[in-house]
């Protein structure tokens, strides 16, 4: 049985090598740009030339200016940080007790498994718009509410998609057999259990982190995002959104941005799949 | 069978009332002032605010205490009946019949065209991972989940209404108008959902007992049939289900730039202008319906794989 | 691929067997107000606009009143006792007369609830015979213009319960509602009885659509013949689209930047000029607005006669003169930048709200122009209650709101709340000029176009001095129409949209 799942593995292995390098590539490209980029460009990405409006790529700003004039460079570098940070502590703040919340349900079934599903199903039976809505209600415009929304709504899918997955292979023949063998819990999840749901948990957290930065975006589309002038990539494009007849570039950079970030995101959670 | 059913009618009820007493106590803790932003969302910006909360607030005793309220609340949903809305003046229940019924049509006719591709696009996907199928679904899926939907929207908008006249932008009410706003959800939908079956797909290609039945000489269409698709679909289900439940609020700004008069947008509308009665109701209709997707999957996954059905 | 391509078919080619039926002779409306409910006082103005119901008095496109369902009115010579004489064949729509007894019944439940009306100076409503007869406390030479307002809509007695609860609308217009979709759709068909005759086009839908950008792509793709409120950026295309026609018109709307004349920032008139002198209002209007023109100089635009008074100094930038005033008013600046005076950072906060689209991109640029002269600005964008809430409690320092002058057709009713002792919710905050309230108090008395004049202009001039208000831009309203359809006039007052007097093209 051993030697079936090594050669599937391997050969899995070998097809993606290439993707999960570009993947990562990417993602450090990107992660430089939002780390370093801010650092480097010198304008500040709020500064306004009315003069410049929606000023032309590779004149005197070089990727172009958007409609008040200020910097496209400086907002992208700037925004591209604040979409990578954010989306990443949300993630970050979602799967981890998601993950551990779901392979304790799997394990221990019973009690603890129904408490924990009620406080899921509580949690999912709240609409997760509302309870972003509601927490930003307390402060618009901050930081600290639209990401706790957010992590509120996305641990539950970190939950379910963990506990379902772990429970179908804890019900399987040969590792009920193992169980029974003696082997430790340790083994089983290292070595049964975590190849399972390693690669379905590398593409949520690649989906939590698309979603999160979409999430952001969307809700900067229905005006009760981040407040103005925070470069937020998505506010970036509802901003530029009305200009596109006259300057579709414009309005695509932050798009191709956001874009390129979950791209990479993606790739590297393909390459994790084996 | 029975116990589940009961069960989860039990826990239908435990749910509705605790998410209405969460939405009351977060709607009542909210910073402002509710009579204010009542009279904002009836009288529109332009009116004499200040003096019109000060009727608003006699009209709908908002002084009176907060238990008391609370009490009245549960009193009448008791009696099924879910108030008025504080801003139209409408019943609540006759206000969630036309928005979340829009809402429930709309998210249908999404996951209807969203599973049209999806799955199937997965399913290729995942037979030979890496390959031509697997490659093109990856950059379909990222490209549909990269955009954000109101840009999705647009561009869809400027495609099909504008260059080719085919379909309108806004309204409702027709399957012509319901099929732009559908497919802008289901195109992100199906982007997720074909990854999700795809790298389900690609594990179960990769199990032991998929590779075991090929040994045992079964042709490929079989051994997907009987073996893959079954397993396969137990995760697709189980997010299919939260899909679902994405999908009836993720509508919101969709709704809004499709001008469908939908229960996201009613919802947006109902915090902001602090109508209790009304975002009360939509919870706790929302949270009913979220149960009864819940309950739809877990029947599914039962039946899919009995095995699971030890700890139901 | 080919069963989407196979439910797309379906779905299209079932679809236009319901449509086609309708649509043949239907005007497709579309505008951006949503109709929440139909109590008067909230959305009288769709029903206003879309001629279901009409008021006692209207406007003309000159904006002068003009009779509505009263055929004239008079006033006694104290100036208490008005009395409006009802047109003799206006019928409502369940097909009873619109006598004085049902007109005084719908009056008098618009007094007793939130709107305009009970801001007037009204002790009494009576009516018999054919005339209604309004008396007064104290003579308010505004009254017919009040009663333009959509609240004071006259609507039939059966549009009421017993509870005098509104379970519909029967009104008295050339159109009477088929169907309503709240908040998205009005259905209309021409009622038959109007006294005006028949309109053009008897089948009118009206759709509610927020979004700018997909009222004008509503427009483009031919799916509505008439597109209200479009955005200032997609009007340059419209224009250049054969199959449109776009008119423009000046509204009596400015947004301006409310500040709190008694918080520390903004006490000192120096302080208030400065603000204004640092603004470059023909950048935004040329930037936001696609017109320079709209560039508020003064407090009320060009269009309404006699309050934009050409003589006073025009409000333009000087961000010179801006640091001296400032620096008068005793703010330095400190080492960041920011001013300082004894220890206090000139920093604060701009509320703003989104229920006009333009609001916060201009207070993002106003943001950075305040910056530029040492004023730290935090723009929070939230709900239009808020300005309200913040000036009653006293903790408003900075608000960017859109006012509108016409919400009576005499821009006193406006004045008369704004700049009274406290001022109020859009006017001015903890700014109490005695001289100001002297002018509008009298303004208000008398209808004498001769003894107004003067007055308007020292009204004007005492705004432009003191600038309790520090106006940014006038507005206007952008109104796309279809080849097909003749006979569109903009109404810069939004009383009335005409829709009765267009036809189609032949």
């Amino acid at each position: 049985m051993s030697t079936i799942d090594n050669m599937t593995s391997t050969r899995a292995r070998t097809g993606v090598g290439t993707a999960r390098l570009a993947g990562a590539g990417l993602l450090i490209l990107l992660g430089g740009f939002a780390l370093l980029g801010p650092l480097v460009i010198s304008s500040d990405p709020s500064a306004q030339d009315l003069g410049a409006s929606l000023a032309p790529i590779g004149g005197d700003y070089l990727l172009g200016a958007d409609h008040y004039g200020r910097s496209l460079l400086a907002r992208l570098a700037h925004g591209a940080r604040l979409s990578f940070g954010m989306a990443f502590l949300t993630m970050l703040a979602a799967a981890v007790p998601g993950i551990l919340l779901g392979l304790a349900a799997a394990w221990k079934g019973g009690w603890a498994e129904r408490m924990l599903e009620f406080v899921a199903t509580v949690v999912l039976a709240l609409p997760g718009l509302m309870l972003v809505l509601l927490l930003l209600a307390f402060s618009p415009g901050d930081y600290g509410p639209l990401f706790l929304g957010l992590s509120l709504t996305l641990w539950v899918e970190f939950y379910r998609l963990t506990k379902a997955t772990t429970r179908t292979v804890l019900a399987q023949p040969h590792i009920e057999a193992a169980r029974m063998l003696g082997f430790g819990s340790r083994y089983i999840l290292v070595h049964y259990v975590l190849p399972v749901i390693g690669p379905m948990i590398a593409t949520l957290s690649a989906f939590a982190m698309a979603t999160a930065i979409i999430a952001v975006s969307t809700l900067s589309a229905i005006s009760v995002g981040l407040q103005p002038p925070t470069p937020e990539l998505g506010s970036m494009i509802v901003e530029l959104l009305p200009y596109f007849a006259e300057a579709p570039v414009h309005v695509l950079l932050p798009a191709v941005l956001i874009f390129l970030l979950v791209l990479g995101l993606q790739l590297l959670a393909q390459g994790d799949r084996a | 069978m029975k116990n589940f059913l009961v069960a989860r009618l039990l826990q239908a009820g435990i749910v509705s009332v605790a998410v209405g007493a969460l939405c009351f106590i977060l709607m009542r803790v909210l910073p402002g002032d509710a009579a204010m932003r009542i009279a904002a969302g009836r009288y529109g910006p332009d009116a004499r605010i200040a003096d019109a909360a000060e009727k608003v607030r006699l009209e709908l005793g908002l002084d009176r205490p907060i238990a008391m309220q609370f009490l009245e609340w549960l009193g009448s949903l008791a009696r099924f009946d879910l108030g008025h809305s504080l801003v139209t003046g409408r019943a609540v229940a006759h206000e969630l019949q036309v928005q979340l019924g829009a809402s429930v049509w709309l998210a249908a006719a999404a996951l209807v065209l969203s599973l049209l591709i999806g799955p199937i696009v997965g399913l290729f996907g995942g037979l030979k991972p890496g390959g031509a199928a697997d490659r093109l679904g990856l950059m379909g899926a990222v490209i549909f989940r990269a955009i954000p939907p109101f840009v999705l929207g647009l561009i869809l908008m400027l495609v099909f209404s504008r260059q080719l006249g085919w379909l309108p932008p806004a309204g409702f009410g027709s399957p012509r108008e319901i099929l732009l706003p559908a497919l802008t959800l289901a195109l992100g939908l199906a982007a997720m959902s074909s990854r999700v079956t795809r790298n389900a797909v690609a594990a179960v290609a990769q199990a032991p007992y998929f590779a075991f039945a090929r040994y045992k000489g079964l042709s490929e269409p079989i051994v997907v049939r009987r073996h893959g698709l079954r397993n396969a679909a137990i995760p697709v289900v189980s997010y299919l289900g939260l899909q679902a439940i994405y999908l009836i609020e993720g509508v919101v700004v969709v709704e809004s730039l499709f001008a469908y008069p939908g229960i996201g947008h009613a919802l947006v509308h109902a915090i902001v202008e602090r109508d209790i009665p009304m975002v009360q109701g939509t919870a706790l209709m929302m949270g009913l319906m979220f149960v009864a997707i819940g309950a739809a999957v877990d029947l599914l996954t039962l039946w899919l794989d009995p095995r699971t059905g030890k700890t139901v | 691929m080919r069963m989407m391509k196979a439910l797309f078919l379906t779905l299209t080619l079932g679809a236009p067997i319901s449509v086609s039926s309708a649509c043949a002779e239907t005007l497709k409306v579309a505008g951006p107000w949503e109709i929440a409910g139909i109590e008067p006082a909230q959305t009288g103005y769709v029903f206003s606009r879309l001629q279901v119901a009409e008021t006692l008095v209207t406007t003309d496109k000159q904006g002068t009143l003009a009779p509505g369902l009263a055929k004239r009115w008079t006033v006694s010579d104290d100036g208490l006792n008005w009395s409006f004489a009802l047109r003799d064949n206006a019928v409502f729509h369940d097909g009873t007369k619109v006598t004085a007894e049902a007109a005084v019944a719908s009056l008098r439940r618009t007094l007793g609830g939130v709107g305009v009306l009970a801001q007037a100076p009204i002790a009494e409503i009576a009516g018999e015979g054919g005339e209604i007869r309004i008396k007064l406390h104290k003579p308010f030479s505004a009254l017919p213009a009040y009663l333009v307002h959509f609240s004071t809509i006259i609507l039939a007695p059966s549009s009421f319960d017993g509870a005098g609860k509104i379970t519909g609308i029967v009104g008295s217009g050339p159109y009477q509602v088929k169907t309503l979709t709240p908040p998205a759709r009005l259905e209309l068909e021409g009622s038959g009885r109007w006294w005006g005759g028949e309109p053009g086009i008897s089948e009118v839908s009206y759709l509610a659509v927020g979004q700018g950008e997909t009222r004008a792509l509503m427009a483009e793709s031919g799916e509505a013949d008439l597109v209200f409120s479009m955005l200032p950026v997609s009007v340059d295309r419209l224009k250049a689209n054969p199959k449109l026609d776009v008119q423009i018109a000046t509204i009596p709307r400015t947004r301006i930047l409310k500040v709190n004349a008694a918080s520390p920032f903004f006490d000192q008139i120096e302080e208030r000029q400065a603000i204004s002198a640092a603004i470059d209002r023909v950048g935004i209007t040329k930037v936001i607005l696609r017109n320079a023109d709209l560039a508020a100089t003064q407090l009320f635009p060009p269009a309404m006669k006699g309050w934009n008074i050409a003589r006073v100094e025009p409000l333009t930038q000087d961000v010179e003169k801006a640091k001296a005033l400032l620096a008068a008013a005793g703010w330095t600046p400190g080492r960041d930048g920011i001013l300082e005076k004894d220890g206090k950072r000139f920093s604060v906060t701009m509320l703003t709200y989104s229920s006009w689209p333009e609001l916060p991109p201009l207070a993002t640029a106003l943001q950075a122009q305040l910056r530029r002269v040492g004023i730290n600005v935090k723009v929070s964008v939230g709900n239009s209650s808020e300005i309200p809430a913040r000036h009653k409690d006293g903790t408003l320092e900075m608000g960017l709101i859109s006012r509108l002058y016409s919400i009576v057709p005499d821009p006193v009713g406006t004045l008369l709340q704004d700049y009274g002792p406290g001022g109020s919710d859009w006017g001015a905050t903890g700014w109490d000029n005695k001289e100001m309230q002297a002018v509008v108090e009298k303004l208000a008395a008398t209808s004498d176009a001769s003894v107004r004049a003067p007055l308007q202009t020292q009204a004007v001039e005492i705004l432009q001095q003191e600038l309790p208000s520090i106006p940014v831009t006038w507005s206007e309203l952008a109104i796309v129409s279809s080849k097909r359809i003749t006979g569109v006039a903009v109404d810069p007052l939004e009383v009335n949209y005409g829709l009765s007097s267009i036809r189609w093209v032949k």
